[in-house]
């Protein structure tokens, strides 16, 4: 695993250089996280309030809600074979929002986002979110 | 976020109170009906020097659990070296994704959202038969486990059991 890692990083800064004003759209209407007591943990133990963010760090979360929002969404329609949040440990009600990512787990949307900020991992089956979305870019 | 934390910690509390501890551990509230503060006991695992006895810790739930894993603390003296001196526990899936850029280093055995409080006492019993000695949190134990495991450490561990044993 670790050889497939190495060149990630500057691959997605890439990918996000080549589309800026993709990703600057997508973060029109603000995300559901931004609108409340906007506290950042861009990694565990750095709890943020946005005043305290440098520039840097802004545009680190900004990707990162770039990425997140190119991750499918749907509603619960009770035909899917998923029937549980295994983040919540509820099970999913008509209506209710989920996200879908590339490695086909899905969750509630407020279930999954909050850990996507986090670790941009699966945490079912652990795959790095950013890998499998690079190569959905790649083979096109 | 704290509603959801609450609605978890419920739900896990009503199964877990459904369980008949055959599966080497007993949990539920502190005393104090905190959701967030559970009293555990640890029974020492079978074929271990640990056999016999009954480990009191508790588990400490942040607000934003599940994003963030609880922290767990040995109230019963132990000796282990991925237990510290003061019963703090030091296993992998209670840290946070590391602080590497992109967030999944190691990932597989960090903390993850989708870790139950039964999956945290599983790895803990298995981390009291096979310790990880790579970094101990207790070097004299971890050195004793390393170097004199029938000896010291067995005296140390057996000498933990019968405590805990006589504060039932």
């Amino acid at each position: 695993m670790g050889n497939c890692l190495t060149g990630h990083a500057a691959d997605d800064l890439s990918l996000l250089h080549e589309e800026p004003d993709r990703v600057s759209e997508r973060l029109g209407p603000p995300p559901p996280y931004q609108e409340a007591a906007p506290v950042y943990h861009l990694s565990p133990n750095q709890r943020r309030t946005v005043s305290q963010l440098t520039e840097e760090e802004q545009v680190k979360i900004a990707q990162r809600i770039g990425l997140i929002q190119h991750l499918p969404t749907g509603e619960y329609d009770g035909t899917k074979k998923a029937r549980e949040c295994v983040i919540c440990m509820l099970d999913f009600q008509i209506g209710d929002a989920l996200r879908y990512l590339p490695c086909m787990h899905t969750y509630h949307v407020k279930c999954i986002d909050d850990w996507l900020m986090r670790s941009f991992t699966c945490p079912s089956c652990m795959e790095p979110v950013d890998a499998a979305l690079l190569s959905t870019y790649e083979s096109r | 976020m704290t509603t959801g934390a609450s609605m978890l910690l419920k739900k896990q509390l009503k199964e877990m109170e459904s369980k008949d501890g055959t599966q080497g551990f007993s949990a539920g509230l502190s005393e104090d009906d905190d959701l967030f503060k559970w009293e555990v006991i640890i029974y020492g695992p079978p074929d271990t020097y640990f056999e016999g006895g009954f480990f009191k810790a508790e588990l400490l739930f942040p607000q934003n659990y599940p994003n963030s894993p609880p922290k767990m603390r040995f109230v019963s003296e132990m000796w282990h070296p991925n237990i510290d001196k003061n019963g703090d526990v030091c296993i992998s899936i209670l840290h946070e994704p590391g602080d590497d850029k992109w967030g999944y280093e190691e990932a597989s055995e960090r903390w993850r959202p989708v870790h139950s409080i039964e999956s945290i006492l599983i790895s803990v019993i298995s981390m009291l038969s096979s310790p990880n000695d790579e970094s101990p949190a207790n070097v004299d134990a971890g050195k004793e486990w390393r170097d004199d495991y029938q000896g010291a450490f067995k005296r140390n561990v057996r000498r933990t059991v019968k405590k805990s044993q006589e504060l039932l």
